[in-house]
């Protein structure tokens, strides 16, 4: 999926200030509290300060956290409270703190079996020292601006190259060594910002090969260009001549007056279906799109500025028109040596359908996506999306107050982001290595004479 | 047109097809309840001197109803319900002149059974015979047969009004006996009668509800809404993620807009998918549906009953500009689920295996009325 518009970065959940910055009214000192208890004075601050706006600028330290534990607590207490702020910080603290405590254990008693999905947490204060590329890039993350298995390598692997243009190896230590370690901090805060993906963990599976395996004779500068220059090569090799050579295979697998069939917005699939409009075949193109990121209809607006007959329904509609489909073209988050395909949520709905109605479906996967490992079905990971509606992806004609978009008592929100195609509904997996069926997705590593 | 129903009867009949034409009554349970009201009136101030009088007014009714919205399919149904109950009546009124005229009746045989359904307590007695007790076609006084058969028929006209009122709860009655404790279950969209019948099961039984939200409508939403409140525990997840939950789906309880005689049903749109998708994990799926909704209709036009389409901007909005223009947009309103997709079907009269609707059609409606 091709990079979003670089944007304004927005901090999402309020300023990600240091919290050591602001004077702590808690009543411990810093050092002395738990872990969770940190965490807690820290959100409270964070809702401190988005209160500020309405307190004025020149409210007191006490005043904010009052504020932020009436925001939390409970409304009953009054604006009047301010005289006596200091002396109830710490009540409200405790407030607070036990209502935390109340909605783990209401989220234990709805169902145990949800409790691994990791709730998208917010981007919390940078650990180490974290390069604003880095910094602006996890923002980027966290906000699915940058959204897509390729896309998000490629501005990975595009901000370490600037990490690495901008390191300099401290004195008694070699690049080849310390530069990992400069690295880390950095992954985990893009990590923090939302689930790494398959294909960035591959690629920086690579990148750590390539360091350790850099000349420690080389000047640092050489060194350094070295390696921008392997980052370059993977960018070209694996990802955008990989999706040329696919655009290409797979194309020529869409016939005239063929109807093809895609769900939400895959970066390749669109290349390919560019690619056989531009080569002058008459084909129609279905986007079965879906909440909760209506990606397809980005994809409906490019395909049809380009001129192509497009169809757009949402996924319950699928079954109404799946008999009239000669092809399917999905893309991949990742593909498990087992050929199961895990990708956008929905996917495998889409690929059932078509198998049940005997539709061939073809994934378009470059083999930098292959993920070793076999995982049984899309519920033991996954990752979620937020809850509300972040991607304004209802109806407008829908009233807002007719939705539910947030959590209540006994109602919980689910999102999940991906699911797991079974290899037994692909027909076929296109790769830049050629086509080949779904169980055979093992022998990629073998067949490009490497281990990834 | 008969002319019977120039009258304050007719006038209802008119307004109720009206707002059928308009989706201002929509709904099955909903255009089924408008129906009866409509029947009982039509019935009460009917003028007619004989049975089949009657049946061509009640008939003439029927064909201007459905025709105004052949998408719902329930106004047929009371209708045929309400005509097979009105023969059921009158048989019995005119039982003492109807014995002796077939003597072959009681033999019964499966081709027998195919041909005319279920053998009935009273066999259909030859319209025009004439009785003691009522007397058709009296050329004295031409109104003393509606005058004699009118309270029995406003009766039989009350008996379906009743099961339509009850049905939630008749559905509901044996909720715990499908739903046992900590179980996961799958629903789409806003169904009435699934709404009640997981309430009715919320009584006694500690279980967990995930909720579809089903677009374009996201009538999920208020389901959810409406489970949560009233204390069960609740999920609510997108259409997509269907496939990634149903691995730890217990059982998929659906709802049905019309139930077709081959065992397969109209329901809201998304609902192939959750049947397809419980069937490739192989969970049970349950369908809730009141008797009203059976109809002897096969499949009609089309495999998938998408004939039937809602406005598209609730798909793809006017504030997309120019996309607008340039693509088609599909918003079906049913999903045509076909009997192999269906475990049971939970009716207000008991649970039923999709192959045997055929059976309870039969039983509840007269071969001759399948088409007004």
């Amino acid at each position: 999926m091709s990079p979003g518009p670089s944007l304004p970065v927005q901090p999402p959940n309020g300023p990600h200030n240091n919290p050591s910055g602001e004077p702590s009214s808690g009543p411990k000192s810093q050092k002395s509290m738990t872990k969770a208890e940190r965490r807690e004075l820290q959100e409270r601050q964070r809702a401190a300060k988005a209160a500020k706006t309405t307190a004025g600028p020149n409210a007191s330290n006490a005043k904010q956290a009052n504020k932020a534990g009436q925001q939390t607590s409970a409304p009953k207490k009054g604006p009047d409270a301010a005289a006596p702020a200091a002396a109830k910080t710490l009540k409200d603290t405790k407030v607070a703190t036990a209502a935390a405590s109340d909605t783990v254990a209401g989220k234990a008693h709805g169902l145990r079996i949800f409790s691994h999905f990791g709730l998208p947490k917010p981007v919390s204060a940078a650990k180490g020292d974290i390069h604003p590329a880095v910094a602006r890039l996890a923002l980027q993350f966290s906000n699915f601006k940058i959204t897509g298995a390729n896309a998000r390598c490629i501005a990975t692997l595009t901000a370490f190259k600037t990490v690495i243009q901008d390191y300099a190896t401290p004195p008694n230590n070699t690049l080849s060594r310390h530069l990992m370690t400069h690295l880390s901090p950095q992954i985990s805060h893009l990590v923090a910002a939302r689930p790494m993906s398959v294909t960035m963990g591959n690629a920086i599976r690579q990148l750590k090969l390539e360091i350790s395996g850099s000349d420690i004779d080389l000047p640092e500068q050489d060194a350094k260009d070295a390696l921008c220059q392997k980052i370059d090569n993977y960018i070209r090799d694996r990802i955008i001549i990989a999706d040329q050579v696919i655009e290409e295979t797979a194309g020529n697998k869409i016939k005239d007056g063929d109807v093809i069939l895609t769900y939400a917005r895959s970066s390749v699939v669109e290349k390919v279906l560019l690619g056989a409009h531009s080569e002058g075949r008459q084909f129609s193109v279905v986007v079965v799109d879906s909440r909760p990121m209506l990606e397809g209809k980005r994809l409906l607006s490019v395909l049809s500025s380009a001129g192509i007959q497009c169809t757009y329904l949402l996924l319950p509609a699928l079954g109404s028109i799946i008999s009239e489909v000669s092809t399917v073209f999905v893309g991949a988050h990742s593909i498990h040596s087992n050929g199961a395909v895990y990708a956008r949520a929905g996917t495998a709905l889409v690929a059932m359908m078509a198998k049940q109605h005997s539709v061939p479906v073809v994934v378009c996967c470059e083999t930098y996506k292959f993920s070793e490992g076999v995982q049984l079905d899309s519920f033991t990971k996954n990752e979620l999306a937020p809850v509300g509606d972040l991607f304004s992806s209802f109806p407008l004609t829908k009233p807002r107050e007719a939705l539910t978009l947030h959590k209540g008592p006994n109602l919980e929100i689910l999102n999940p982001l991906y699911d797991l195609t079974p290899p037994t509904s692909i027909t076929a997996v296109v790769t830049e290595v050629g086509v080949i069926p779904p169980n055979s997705i093992s022998s990629i590593p073998l067949a490009l004479g490497r281990l990834l | 047109m008969a002319p019977e129903l120039q009258s304050a009867g007719y006038r209802a009949v008119e307004v109720l097809a009206g707002k059928l034409r308009r989706r201002q009554v929509v709904g099955s349970r909903e255009a089924a309840l408008e129906t009866v009201l409509v029947l009982r009136q039509v019935v009460s101030r009917a003028q007619f001197s004989n049975i089949t009088q009657l049946v061509a007014i009640i008939r003439d009714v029927g064909r201007r109803l459905s025709e105004a919205q052949p998408k719902e399919h329930t106004v047929g149904n009371i209708v045929r319900k309400v005509l097979h109950n009105i023969r059921e009546e009158y048989n019995t009124a005119t039982q003492g002149t109807a014995l002796g005229t077939s003597s072959v009746r009681n033999v019964y045989s499966i081709s027998k059974f195919v041909l005319q359904g279920q053998p009935r307590k009273h066999h259909v007695a030859p319209k025009s015979e004439a009785t003691a007790s009522l007397k058709e076609n009296d050329p004295n006084d031409p109104d003393s047969f509606a005058r004699g058969i009118k309270p029995v028929l406003m009766e039989a006209i009350q008996d379906v009004l009743d099961e339509l009122e009850t049905v939630y709860d008749n559905v509901s009655k044996n909720a715990r006996d499908h739903i046992h404790s900590d179980e996961i279950i799958l629903t789409i969209g806003h169904s009435k009668t699934v709404e009640a019948f997981l309430k009715a099961a919320a009584h006694n039984r500690n279980f967990t509800v995930i909720v579809a939200e089903t677009g374009p409508s996201y009538s999920g939403h208020e389901m959810a809404r409406s489970l949560s409140a009233a204390g069960i525990s609740t999920f609510l997840v997108p259409d997509s993620s269907i496939f990634a939950i149903m691995s730890r789906v217990n059982k998929v309880l659906l709802g049905a807009h019309a139930i077709l005689a081959n065992g397969g049903m109209f329901a809201i749109c998304g609902s192939l998918l959750a049947a397809s998708a419980a069937r490739a994990h192989s969970t049970p799926v349950v369908v809730c549906a009141g008797q009203f909704k059976l109809t002897p209709l096969w499949n009609l036009y089309h495999e998938y009953g998408a004939l039937d389409f809602a406005d598209p901007s609730s798909v793809l909005g006017f504030e997309e500009g120019d996309l607008v223009d340039k693509v088609d947009v599909v918003n079906p309103y049913y999903d045509y689920v076909g009997p192999e997709l269906v475990d049971v079907l939970i009716t207000n009269d008991g649970d039923h295996p999709p192959s045997s609707v055929y059976r309870l059609i039969k039983e509840s409606y007269d071969d001759e009325d399948h088409e007004f």
